[in-house]
């Protein structure tokens, strides 16, 4: 047939147009025997087969090529300062703040930590109107115990209206009550992260108490 | 590529780094950024086909990955996870500057002749058994932009046409016959390249 | 006395009465212009503040005041107008309180300080501080700034924010609505969080609650990496996930993981000992 010999037939009845239609399908890997048997008697279909599985195979290596300007390092590492990603290692600070940057956090946090740090390993001091079973192990004892830190901040709040002082405390009470919780939590595995985000979490909400309370302190002078 | 890569020399393992990284250490995102610079590099180069473009894109691609990297959660290779940031950092700006993300032609069949036809009654002539990976390149940066991402992000960088197509927003039919006609494009500037060096000898 | 007269000398004291509560409250009226990108503060400890988008480069407060027992001291430097109600000796929740009405330009950015009044923060587009203590506060239609948000028994209502959003509240109630954005951050204690979206942008999802419950309505179509788990509370999930690596071990009840769709954006829901339920929406 003049036409199918114009278009280079080959054996099985599939001329290169055809070939050349399915040929996606073809390095796709959904191969008919009808192309099969065309490759086998067609040297055009065969050489534009094998260069296009050429050039596929050679584009892997573009992958390295090309190395970029030696002073880009020197830029993104300004850029990182600047943002305050680049930062001296501090392991006890770092992995509960760095995600959660708020102008809130780091001033008041670091006191809190460093709070919470003793009082989790020493007992409290004995004060005017504490009793000596109640604080010296935290595990133990069943009653939410006030912090000196605490307690100053509630003789700030003091001079508030009685239902803001009292619904203060109850707020410190909760947050205080959260702390212990994530701790004990984070005690059973110190790697996990849910543990690690829910104390950090609940640092985070002591110290939104103490910045309120300092900061309407501050107002009402 | 392979994990946990430790540089001649180094101190840091990949791993290791990502952790300092992850608290700001200085030296830890040097390490990662030089262990993956060329490879961010050449796709953006490979993907814009300009200089200028490719290094303000792998900076960005860097800058939003030390910005992001407390997130990285282990789930994927690091390496991975780079690049698929670094691509979508490119498409992000070849669609800024109102490039063709997609290729334009959605011709599935029948539009065109076919390269055979046109070719019947040329010469025999195939590619070399080899090709110069610089003037593949170079070829590369010649193909229409729509035409250079799909055979970037499939040949070059591996993505599957399921990937690329969520990636680029285009149907996995229209990725596979694209890649075909970048195929079928690079293979004549290729040989149109080596005829001319070939006329000139 | 006749009974007309007794009634109409009733009304005069009834006037008198109402002039002299109404004579107590003053208004002030504030214009200030402002160039590009101004930042505007308003620390009022009781009463509402109400804030809205609107032309360029103008500030306008309007500000009622309960009492004399309150004063507005204001301050204009450069870019940046400075507004405090200032209590006197002897002002409380009802006579210290004071009533603000403002408009900003669109790409001003705020702080917003009421103790126990109602705030409302509306169309903004720069960074928007607000702190409240039991006051609600309402964030609505605002885009492209940081919006940062505490209380400690306020409840929290946002509404169609896109952006970087942190909130926190120990005991109010949070409620989101249409929120999306790179990084979108809920701390609660005892109040619940409730969000409806789609989790989209590709961002960082967290709620973290102690004893509060959790829950998100999500639609079929999200695309989400999923992380949930209640030490002592119940999980559920509406949607079958894809199974993934987690980070701690998944039990049963109280603890899932896995993705829904691409997985393009990150969800971590975690509470202490509240529920949290990760619904479908129906449409």
């Amino acid at each position: 047939m003049i036409n199918e010999e114009s278009h280079g037939l080959g054996r099985g009845g599939m001329n290169c147009l055809q070939f050349e239609n399915a040929l996606s399908d073809y390095l796709e890997g959904s191969r008919t025997s009808e192309q099969q048997a065309h490759l086998s008697s067609c040297t055009v279909c065969s050489n534009l087969l094998a260069d296009l599985n050429l050039i596929s195979a050679e584009a892997f290596s573009l992958r390295e090529l090309n190395e970029p300007n030696p002073k880009m390092w020197n830029t993104i590492e300004a850029q990182l300062r600047s943002e305050g990603l680049i930062r001296e290692p501090s392991p006890l600070l770092s992995d509960f703040f760095r995600r959660w940057r708020t102008a809130w956090l780091v001033p008041v946090a670091a006191a809190l930590l460093i709070a919470a740090g003793v009082k989790l390993y020493h007992p409290a001091k004995v004060g005017e109107n504490q009793s000596v079973s109640k604080v010296s192990i935290p595990k133990i004892s069943p009653a939410p115990t006030i912090s000196a830190e605490d307690k100053d901040v509630l003789r700030t709040v003091a001079s508030r209206p009685p239902a803001q002082a009292v619904a203060y405390r109850n707020d410190l009470d909760q947050a205080n009550a959260f702390i212990r919780d994530a701790q004990d939590a984070l005690r059973n595995d110190p790697n996990d992260i849910y543990s690690q985000q829910l104390l950090m979490n609940a640092y985070e909400q002591k110290q939104m108490l103490y910045r309120l309370a300092v900061d309407q302190g501050n107002d009402e002078q | 590529m392979t994990d946990a890569k430790r540089p001649k020399g180094a101190k840091l393992s990949e791993p290791e780094a990502i952790e300092k990284a992850k608290q700001g250490d200085a030296e830890a995102f040097e390490f990662l950024y030089h262990l993956h610079k060329r490879r961010v590099y050449s796709l953006c180069l490979r993907m814009t086909g300009n200089t200028a473009s490719a290094e303000d894109l792998t900076q960005e691609a860097f800058l939003q990955l030390f910005r992001k990297i407390a997130t990285f959660r282990g789930e994927s290779a690091f390496s991975t996870w780079l690049h698929r940031m670094a691509v979508n950092v490119v498409l992000m700006q070849l669609r800024k500057k109102n490039l063709p993300v997609v290729p334009i032609d959605e011709t599935t069949e029948g539009e065109e002749e076919g390269t055979i036809r046109k070719e019947l009654g040329a010469p025999d002539e195939r590619l070399a058994g080899s090709i110069d990976r610089l003037q593949l390149q170079r070829a590369v940066d010649e193909l229409p932009p729509g035409y250079r991402t799909i055979f970037v992000l499939h040949d070059v960088e591996g993505y599957e046409h399921n990937e690329i197509a969520s990636m680029v927003g285009c149907s996995i039919g229209n990725s596979k016959s694209q890649l075909h006609k970048a195929r079928i494009k690079l293979r004549d500037l290729l040989r149109v390249n080596r005829a001319e060096k070939a006329g000139k000898r | 006395m006749s009974s007309g007269k007794c009634a109409a000398a009733a009304v005069a004291v009834l006037m008198l009465a109402g002039v002299s509560l109404c004579a107590e409250n003053v208004r002030k009226d504030l214009h200030f212009k402002v160039g590009k990108h101004p930042t505007i503060s308003i620390n009022n400890p009781y009463g509402p503040v109400v804030v809205r988008a609107g032309a360029p480069h103008e500030v306008t407060i309007t500000a009622i005041l309960h009492s004399d027992k309150v004063e507005l001291d204001q301050s204009k430097s450069h870019n940046r107008v400075d507004i405090i109600s200032h209590l006197l000796p002897g002002a409380d929740l009802a006579s210290g309180a004071v009533e603000y009405e403002i408009v900003v330009p669109p790409d001003a950015s705020l702080t917003l300080h009421s103790d126990n009044g109602r705030v409302h923060a509306e169309k903004l587009r720069g960074d928007l501080t607000v702190a409240g203590n039991s006051g609600a506060i309402e964030v609505v239609d605002c885009a492209g700034g940081h919006v940062r948000v505490r209380t400690l028994t306020g409840a929290i209502n946002l509404n169609n924010v896109h952006g970087d959003v942190e909130v926190m509240s120990v005991g109010g109630d949070v409620v989101m609505s249409g929120v999306t954005g790179s990084m979108v951050a809920v701390n609660s204690n005892s109040g619940k969080i409730e969000y409806e979206g789609d989790f989209s942008g590709e961002g960082e999802y967290a709620f973290t609650s102690h004893t509060g419950n959790i829950e998100a309505v999500a639609p079929a179509y999200a695309s989400i990496d999923v992380l949930a788990r209640s030490t002592n509370g119940v999980v559920q999930s509406d949607f079958s996930l894809e199974p993934k690596h987690a980070p701690f071990l998944v039990r049963g009840a109280n603890s899932l993981s896995g993705t829904i769709g691409k997985a393009a954006s990150s969800v971590k829901l975690f509470s202490f000992s509240g529920k949290i339920r990760l619904k479908k929406r129906q449409n």
